[in-house]
Order: C-alpha cells, then structure tokens, then sequence
C-alpha cells in the first residue's frame, strides 16, 4: 500500500513537472517528430549523451580509413554538431545520414572504412567488462572457498549459472556440455547484460544493442560457426544424403537443397528472434513515451492524463522487457545448445546424456 | 534504413570482443566454475546419502538399544526370582543347618551331662567310700581290742552298704 502511494506520488510529481517542460519547449518552438526521435534512440551514434543532456555529448573516439588508406583516430567532439576535421563529417543527408563521411576534394562523398568506438561499441565493451566481472567474483569466491556455496550478490550470479547449465546445456548436450558450455554460458551472460544495460536509460546503458542487427547476427554466426565446424560425419551426411526416399535426392537433389538452407535459416532465425524482440520492446517504450509529447499539442489537461497512462504502461512494458531479458538470452542459449548438439549426433542413435 | 543493415563496425568490434570473451571465459572462468559447481554438488549429495545412512543406523541402534533394554529386563525379572527362590533355599538350608547343629550340641550336651553325672556319682561313690573308711578307721580305733565287734561292725556295715545299694 505503501508502495502504491509512493508511486501515485511520483506520479503526481511528473505532472506537475510536465507543463513546464511543455511550455519551455513550446518557446523554443520545437516540433516533436517521433519517428526521428525513436530511431535517434535506436541507433548508433558517435558520442554518448551524457544523462539527462541532449546536447552534451561524452566523445567516444572515432577511428576511420580515409580514401587513401590512412588511418585517422579522432574524438568524435570534432565532428559534433555539423562540424568538420580533417575533411570528415557526419552526413546529414543521403544513404549515409548520421555516418562519417570525407568529404573528397571533388565535393563528393565518401564512406570510409569505420571502426569507430561508438555508441553501441562501447556500450558492447562495457557489457563484456561488467560479463567478465560478473564471472571473475563468481571465480574469486571459488578460489577463497572451495565446496562452500556463495552468499548474496555472487549466489544470484551462481544462480544464474547453475540455472543455465543445469536446465539447457547439459540436458541438451550431454558428454559434450564441458566443450561447448563454456561458449554457451559466455553468449547467455553477454546477451543477458547487454538487454539489462539497454534498459537503463541514461548513460552506462541505454545503448540498443541486442536490438542491433549486426550485433545479433554476430553471435548467430558464433553459434553457426560451433555448430558447424564441430559437426560430426553423420550430421553432414544427414545434410548431404538423408535419410529419405532415392527420388527425393536423385537425380534432383530436393532434400539435400532443403537441409543446406536449413542450415542457413537457423543462424537467420537467432538472429532476428533476439534483434526483433528487443528492438520491438525498445520501441514500445518509447512510443509510450512519445504519446505524451504528441498528445500535448492539446493541451494540458489532455497531457496530464495521458502522461500518467503513458508512464503506467512505459513502466508496465519496461517491467515486461526485464523479464523479456532474461528469456530471450534463455532462448538465445537454449537454441544455440540444440542447434549444436543436432550437429554432434552420431550414427543415428540419441546423444549419450 | 539503418537498423536493419548491419554496421561493419559495429560487427567488427563485436566479432573482436565475443570471440575474446569466449576464449578468456572458456579458459579461466567457467571450467573453474562448473567444477566447482558439481564438486560442491557432488558433496552435497554426498552429506544427504550419509546422513541418511546415519538416520537408518541410527534408527537400527535404537532398535538394537530397545531389544537389549527388553532383555536386559527380562534377565532382571529372572535374576530377581532366582535370588528369592535362592533366598528362601538358604533360608531353609540355614534353617536345617541350625536344626542339625542344635540337635547336636544337645546331644553332646547330654553325653557330657551324662558324664558328669556317671563321674560325680563315681565321686560320690569314693567320697562315700573314703567316709565310710574314716568312719570305719574311728570305730576300728575306738574298738581295736575287741575283735569280734571289730568284725561284727564290718559285717553289719556292709550289709547296711549292700542293703543300701
């Protein structure tokens, strides 16, 4: 009960704060146009706002190859708002609107090769520190004492683990859980914190990385790559020459197209599963909270309801995209596990468990 | 759009960190862990197996404890009765003992009393004698001259002996 009135409270709060803001914008004159403002929030950019700031920008080094193979490493505060150095700038028009271009001597431009340290790759790195030391405290309190469980912050992460391997990868892998449990527990932890850190909205988080597609195409490829690299003699054969009727396989080889795509349409699947659930997610927060800006053009007494509709069900979707988290690295984990122990059948019996 | 074609970047440092995580994890953390994780499994199911065991030997020693106790009572009851029935056979035994004893110191009591009766009359008989010796001697004294009293007091007193006895 409690808890309820604190959060009318805050509630309340918001709309007595609300009408200013509006009205401070209003002077400004600025138009909220949601569309930019929801893919500004999902995509990649080169410096990180700092919180609660949508001018100031922590600069993130950038590091690109111009035309003529040069490498340059910059700070991506030259290039902010519109400015140029060294003859590269942020497009703001055209296929590569919001990248790096250089601007050649002829006027036109050109994409160079960018591995900058971006928004979202330095969200990355900072997931795989907090992975690495998720994993590090879990180890520490193993090497001080031995056969004794864990208490309190590092029982939770051992939770996780013995989840994990207990419920997925041994059931699923069997004799072979010690090769690949190890690659599997690293993807579920990786893809685990990256969905929690995209969560949190100002700056260590809030980068959208799971709903990035190169980022989950990535790991889609690992698990492609385990899947198929340490496949056994039968798994290929099953590809190659199934187990169907001759006419099927010759002289046109029907089944065998099928299982060759089939191996395609996996990796294609992890991929868009995890990137479209938490994109979608993403999406759905902040429309909600972008109905609070759109419906404010009728004015206030119309904003303050749905400010507080708005923020009930942001904070219902964003309870929702906690549990979504953790399920989808779950599924992640759980169909990377059942992809690579089909590959590690052998001679038609069960996998031995 | 941007979302939906992947930055070569952004796949670059991905690539570069997973594959990174992967192999310093797969080395130094979770082997580590997991064997932890089912050593200490491993113990755990260890102390319940042992624990049950000790309940279930436990459980056979009480029962052990009770068989003896039941035992142990039984052979009390017997001991007890034993040691009255042996009671009352000493008691007897004692009884009859003390019976035969007694018997015995009567009957030597008597033999003695018996003696002692037979001697004192031998006693009495030489006292009586040795009397009638000294009485004889005065009267012999007395009548030494005259003979034939002499010996007619002998006659008469042996006859007056004879008579007696």
């Amino acid at each position: 009960m409690k808890k309820v009135l604190s959060i009318l409270f805050i509630l309340a709060m918001m709309l007595a704060v609300n009408p200013m803001s509006v009205s401070a914008s209003e002077h400004s004159s600025e138009q909220v146009d949601p569309k930019a403002v929801i893919f500004e929030h999902l995509g990649d950019t080169y410096g990180w706002a700092a919180p609660f700031s949508h001018s100031t920008y922590i600069p993130l080094p950038v590091i690109v190859r111009d035309y003529a193979g040069q490498w340059h490493v910059f700070s991506s505060a030259r290039v902010e708002h519109g400015a140029s150095y060294n003859g590269f700038k942020i497009a703001e028009t055209g296929e590569n609107k919001g990248k790096i271009v250089e601007v050649k001597a002829d006027g036109s431009e050109y994409r160079p090769l960018d591995l900058s340290i971006t928004k979202n790759v330095a969200a990355l790195f900072i997931s795989a520190l907090v992975v690495v030391l998720c994993v590090m405290r879990i180890r520490h309190w193993y090497r001080k004492n031995p056969l004794k469980a864990p208490r309190k912050g590092t029982a939770f992460l051992e939770l996780i683990v013995e989840f994990v391997y207990n419920t997925v990868i041994r059931p699923t892998l069997g004799k072979k859980s010690s090769k690949f449990g190890p690659y599997l527990l690293t993807v579920f932890f990786l893809i685990f914190v990256m969905n929690l850190l995209g969560l949190i909205v100002i700056f260590p988080g809030g980068a959208n990385l799971t709903g990035n597609i190169a980022v989950t195409m990535v790991l889609a490829l690992f698990t492609f790559f385990m899947t198929n690299v340490f496949g056994t003699k039968h798994y290929w054969k099953e590809v190659f020459w199934p187990d169907v009727p001759w006419w099927l396989k010759v002289p046109l080889p029907i089944m065998p197209m099928i299982e060759l795509f089939g191996l395609f349409t996996k990796p294609a699947a992890l991929t868009v599963r995890l990137f479209a659930n938490m994109m979608g997610g993403h999406i759905i927060v902040l429309v909600l909270t972008l109905l609070i800006f759109i419906f404010g053009a009728f004015g206030t007494a119309v904003m303050g309801v749905t400010t507080v509709f708005s923020v009930a069900f942001s904070l219902f979707m964003l309870l929702l995209d906690t549990l979504v988290s953790f399920i989808q690295a779950f599924v992640f984990t759980m169909l990377s596990a059942l992809f690579i122990s089909l590959a590690q059948e052998s001679h038609g019996d069960e996998l031995e468990i | 759009m941007e979302l939906f074609s992947p930055d070569f970047g952004l796949i670059f440092w991905m690539f570069v960190t997973v594959l990174l995580l992967v192999l310093l994890l797969g080395k130094f953390g979770w082997p580590f862990i997991v064997k932890s994780l089912e050593e200490r499994a491993n113990l755990i199911d260890k102390g319940v197996e042992y624990a049950q065991e000790a309940k279930s030997q436990l459980e056979n020693a009480q029962k052990e404890a009770a068989k003896y106790v039941t035992e142990a009572q039984k052979q009390q009851a017997e001991i007890l009765r034993e040691a009255a029935k042996m009671k009352s056979q000493i008691i007897e035994e004692a009884k009859g003992a003390a019976a035969v004893e007694a018997k015995k110191v009567m009957d030597a009591a008597k033999v003695s009393i018996e003696q002692a009766r037979k001697e004192s009359e031998m006693q009495f008989r030489s006292e009586v004698s040795r009397f009638a010796l000294q009485i004889a001697e005065k009267v012999v004294r007395k009548d030494l001259a005259d003979e034939k009293s002499q010996a007619e007091l002998v006659e008469k007193l042996l006859n007056e002996v004879e008579t007696k006895n």
